[in-house]
This record gives structure tokens, C-alpha cells and sequence, in this order.
């Protein structure tokens, strides 16, 4: 299994994921569109979901 | 699990799982993989920032040794050209359109089933809500659009909204909401018309979506 992952990690690297994207390195996400998820009350995401949709569809007037 | 006090200097495989996410330190590949995940979520979000534009100058002069090193470098180099005001009037081309909807629609429903708010999205907010994570609320757009998803991602790797994600479960939503139509998106939008500043993007993404795809092969 560690083998495994060893290959990913090489391939990944010369891919070039690793080193020839240096600069990538200082890019942090800024939107935030997506969060985790904390059950503030423990509701779950049945609700918010029902609100959501009703939204999108409000807003998706393409 | 809570093995964080170990040594591996002396035994490189042990090393190489314990540096595994699950344990809560992300290997150096799996980091530049969420910075990818990163800044293709920024770019794709909305329009370039003149501090997005820093960024994306910076990677002017990358290593050109490989594909994706050329297509990051291509970007720094376009961006550099490219002041803060065309590259809104690109985005709003490319996204939104002027009057009619944008040259492309970055959304999984519309690319499988050629529909918006399809059973793509309704497939992905069951996941999300079983992988805990939900929509901040922040963007108008439907969860299925593909800069959710290379959050979602950079959050799965990173352990943004819980903890760092196995690769299993990184490699299965990749496999669910990314793979089927991502590649086609970027190469879309590699190809699309109004793109320029845009155009190193789609090929930093197609590229990116090949790798990321040949790497979970790796993971058993």
C-alpha cells in the first residue's frame, strides 16, 4: 500500500504538481463559496437545502 | 491516527504514510494539489481581482520543464498583458454574457445532462451533506458549479471544512462531480472564443484534470 502511494506521490511529482508550479504555492482560496458544514444545532441540511433550491431556481434566469 | 510523534527518518515507507492526510500532515504533493485546486476555484468564481492578477503575473517565468509548468507560465504572461478591466470584460463573456447567457455554462448538470439545477446537483448536495459541507452562501450559483467543486476538493485535501479527506474519498468525488466533465469544460474553455487570459486556464485545467485522474489510478 505504501508502494502505492510512493508511485502516486513520484508520478504526481513529475507531472509536475510539485516543483514546476512553485508560484501556486502562494495562492490561498478567497471566495469561500463552500464551508463546513458545523450542525450549530445539530439540524441537518434538509432545511437549508429546501431554501437553496428555492434560490437557485429564483436566480437562475439564464 | 495519532502517530504525530514518530520518526520515520530511517524508514522512508513508514514515513510516507505517516506524512498521509489521515494523520493529519499533508504530503507536499498532496498541498500543491489543493493550490491548483485554489487558484482554478479563484479564477473560475469570479473575475480576476487585481489581487488574483498579482498572483497569477507571479507565475510569469515558471519552470517550463513540463506541460503544466508551460501552461502556468503561459498565464503569468498573458495576465501580465491583460489590465483588471479586460479581464472582467473576458470573464463576462465567457460566463455571463451580454444580454444572452455566456459562451459556457461551468455547471456539471448542464454539461451531463444539458440542463441546469439537473440530478448532477441534487446527487452532489447529498454528498456534500454526507461529507459535511455546505454552501456558505456567499456565491448565487448552484453547488454543481465547477468552482464549488475545485473548493470542495481543495478542502477534502487540506482538511479546510472537517479534517484532511482520505484519498479514497478525495478520488470518489473526484470520480462522481469532477472527472465526468471537467476535462470537457476546460478544454471548452481552452477553445472558447472570447478567451485569452482564460485560454492558459483551460489548458492548466485540462491538464490538471488528466494528472489528477492518472494519480487516483494510483490509489488502491
Amino acid at each position: 500500500m505504501s508502494k502505492t502511494k510512493k508511485s502516486r506521490r513520484d508520478f504526481l511529482k513529475a507531472a509536475g504538481v510539485t516543483g514546476g508550479a512553485v508560484g501556486v504555492a502562494a495562492i490561498a482560496l478567497t471566495s469561500k463559496s463552500v464551508k463546513a458544514a458545523v450542525p450549530e444545532s445539530g439540524k441537518s441540511a434538509g432545511y437549508r437545502e429546501t431554501e437553496h433550491v428555492k434560490k437557485y431556481y429564483e436566480l437562475a434566469r439564464f | 491516527m495519532g502517530s504525530g510523534g514518530e520518526e520515520g527518518q530511517n524508514e522512508p515507507e513508514l514515513l510516507s504514510n505517516l506524512t498521509e492526510p489521515s494523520d493529519g500532515a499533508i504530503g507536499k504533493e498532496d498541498l500543491q494539489r489543493a493550490h491548483v485546486y485554489a487558484l482554478l476555484a479563484r479564477v473560475l468564481a469570479e473575475p480576476m481581482s487585481e489581487e488574483t492578477l498579482e498572483i497569477v503575473r507571479a507565475l510569469e517565468g515558471q519552470s517550463d520543464e513540463n506541460e503544466l509548468g508551460s501552461a502556468f507560465a503561459a498565464l503569468g504572461s498573458v495576465a501580465i498583458r491583460t489590465p483588471r478591466g479586460k479581464a472582467e470584460d473576458e470573464y463576462s463573456a465567457l460566463f455571463y454574457g451580454d444580454g444572452a447567457r455566456g459562451e459556457l455554462l461551468p455547471f456539471a448538470s448542464f454539461y451531463l445532462t444539458g440542463f441546469l439545477l439537473e440530478k448532477p446537483l441534487a446527487k452532489l448536495r447529498g454528498d456534500m451533506a454526507a461529507l459535511g459541507i455546505q454552501t456558505s452562501g456567499i456565491s448565487k450559483d448552484p453547488e454543481d458549479h465547477l468552482a464549488f467543486l475545485c473548493e470542495i476538493m481543495h478542502g477534502l485535501i487540506t482538511g479546510a471544512f472537517n479534517q484532511p479527506a482520505s484519498l479514497e474519498t478525495q478520488k470518489k468525488f473526484f470520480e462522481t462531480h469532477v472527472a465526468p466533465w471537467a476535462s470537457q469544460f476546460f478544454t471548452d474553455l481552452e477553445g472558447a472564443e472570447s478567451a485569452v487570459l482564460y485560454m492558459p486556464v483551460g489548458t492548466i485545467g485540462r491538464l490538471f484534470m488528466a494528472i489528477e485522474a492518472e494519480a487516483f489510478e494510483l490509489v488502491a
